[in-house]
């Protein structure tokens, strides 16, 4: 019997899978050892820059003087304070701002009315910077924390909602119809087939959001505030302490990589189906 | 064998379906009308492209008609229902659930007490040989795995029609055979009248009480095939009516410029 003619093509895309897996998986080895690599060897070019004294100190300190300018804030008590006010304001603003996307997200994504009502406005509002709203928070929360939460959410907000609002489009039909023939409430439907469905997308948006977070911080902070990073990093330009400034971005990175991480660890463990 | 069988009775009556198109209305299905007699198995064969998957989609409520109407024991069918099962190609199940789950997902409408739930699912899991694997994600299942998943998650819920849209059009020859063996099996225990799109005119021929044959784009009914002979069915075997039945269909899907479309 001739069945093998019948073969559609796309059975031999299916066999092609082992061979991409191993690939990925030798990819995610690399990802290991690559940020250790890349960071010992800027460490090195930045020592030998630092030895040769190609530039002034002034302008790009060597690493030990920023780590010594690192040791110096953090015995006078500097440090741990903005890092602690800082956290607590990003911490604070990406609850806030996520919880809001993501709730807003699922309603525009599923609600005809509210999507007709908001998704044009909410996409006007997508390119204006967090430093411009700034002047604003100002004006309306004052220079206390409420400004900075309002900044760092509103940042927050924007993307995660966008991110929670495609994925909630891209819901594969198959996926609706399967779970309107099996006979499930609306309920039961949006819970556990669209909430998932797009949940690869949301934490895709939550992902986005961490940075922002940590972008619009900074923003947040440049202008009426006394103490964090950012408030810090201004400071630093006043005494023009230009080891002082190293040492804070380097802590910004450093901060926003390892939350990035941890909510990347978080979303695979969650999202466990999505291989990519 | 199916005459004790009273629902699950579809009638397709003089209906056609158009889709918007770009430029003005298409015609995906030209006018039909079928009945699908109480808990037979029809398999539906045509050309890409005229219309199988419309009309099934139709009968399982997930597009109205433009015109006519389709019944099913008497009732208008006016959008999706547990009363039709339906099989997806790509499968349709949910990846965030295990097998189990994916049964489960089907039997909450019951509000069953949770270890009865179980059980049933189990025991529906069981039914298509994949009782090991109730605890495995779709993705670590083999096609033909997954579509047993699919059909055990159908069958739970007592659907009186199924519908299967190229159901086993991504399984390599051998598991498809063995595919057929198992539908044909839990079929004859559950009693649905079954809809059965194919490209597979062996398929076809091995399954059905009736194979329908469908023209190309806007598709309608061409000619309706009725095969008496008992299951199991082999096309091997020599002097079958089934092979001169074969040659037929074949001739009839063959495009009518086909000689000129070859390179
Ligand atoms: N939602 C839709 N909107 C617009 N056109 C559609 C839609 N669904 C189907 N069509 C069109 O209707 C026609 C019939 O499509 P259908 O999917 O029913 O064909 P089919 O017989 O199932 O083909 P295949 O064998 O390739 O699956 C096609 O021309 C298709 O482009
Ligand atoms: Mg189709």
């Amino acid at each position: 019997m001739a069945v093998t003619d019948l073969l559609p093509p796309s059975e031999r895309k299916g066999r092609q899978r082992p061979g991409a897996t191993a690939l990925r998986s030798m990819a995610a080895g690399a990802l290991l050892r690559g940020p250790l690599i890349s960071f010992v060897f800027v460490l090195g070019l930045w020592s030998v820059v630092g030895v040769l004294q190609l530039v002034p100190e002034s302008i790009f300190p060597a690493p030990w003087s920023v780590w010594s300018a690192t040791v110096e804030m953090w015995a006078n008590g500097t440090l741990p304070n903005d890092l602690s006010v800082s956290r607590s304001r990003a911490a604070i603003g990406f609850t806030i701002g996520a919880s809001l996307g993501v709730a807003l997200g699922l309603m525009t994504g599923r609600i005809a009315v509210v999507r007709t009502l908001l998704n044009p406005f909410l996409t006007v509002l997508r390119p204006i910077p967090a430093i411009a709203l700034v002047p604003v928070a100002i004006v309306w929360f004052g220079i206390g924390e409420g400004s900075k939460y309002f900044v760092i959410s509103y940042t927050v907000f924007l993307t995660v909602w966008f991110n929670t609002h495609h994925g909630m489009e891209y819901v594969p039909e198959v996926y609706l119809r399967a779970a309107r023939s099996l006979g499930v409430s609306r309920l039961r439907e949006f819970l556990t087939v669209i909430v998932p469905a797009a949940a690869p997308y949301i934490f895709a948006g939550l992902r986005l959001g961490v940075a922002l977070a940590f972008l619009s911080l900074v923003a947040a902070e440049l202008s009426g505030a006394s103490s964090g990073i950012g408030y810090r990093l201004q400071e630093a330009r006043q005494y023009i302490r230009t080891d002082r400034m190293f040492s804070l971005l380097i802590i910004l990175g450093l901060m926003g990589a390892t939350v990035d991480l941890i909510v990347h660890r978080i979303s695979r463990k969650l999202v466990h189906w999505e291989q990519s | 064998m199916t005459n004790d069988i009273k629902e699950g009775h579809v009638r397709v009556e003089d209906v056609t379906i158009n889709f918007a198109g770009k430029s003005g209305p298409v015609t995906a299905l030209d006018t039909t009308s079928v009945e699908l007699k109480p808990g037979t198995f029809t398999a539906l064969i045509g050309p890409s492209g005229c219309g199988k998957s419309t009309l099934m989609n139709a009968i399982g409520g997930f597009v109205t008609p433009s015109t006519g109407r389709i019944t099913l024991d008497g009732t208008p069918i006016t959008g999706p229902s547990t009363k039709v099962g339906v099989i997806f190609q790509q499968y349709g199940l949910f990846p965030w659930f295990t097998a189990l789950g994916n049964v489960r997902f089907g039997l909450k409408r019951y509000g069953l007490p949770k270890s009865e739930e179980i059980d049933r699912a189990r025991a529906a899991l069981d039914e298509v040989g994949l009782g090991a694997h109730a605890d495995k994600f779709p993705q670590q299942l083999s096609g033909g795995m997954k579509q047993r998943v699919a059909i055990a998650r159908t069958f739970a819920v007592g659907p009186k029609v199924l519908l299967m849209d190229e159901p086993f059009g991504a399984l390599d020859a051998q598991t498809r055979l063995v595919m057929h063996d198992l539908l044909l099996d839990v079929w004859q225990k559950h009693r649905a009248t079954v809809l059965f799109v194919t490209h597979d005119v062996d398929e076809a021929l091995l399954l059905a009480d009736d194979v329908r044959v469908m023209s190309q784009a806007p598709g309608r009914l061409i000619r309706h095939y009725e095969i008496r002979q008992p299951r199991p069915r082999a096309l091997s075997r020599s002097g079958s009516d089934l092979l001169a039945t074969r040659d037929e269909i074949i001739d009839l899907l063959r495009p009518a410029g086909a000689l000129a479309d070859v390179h």
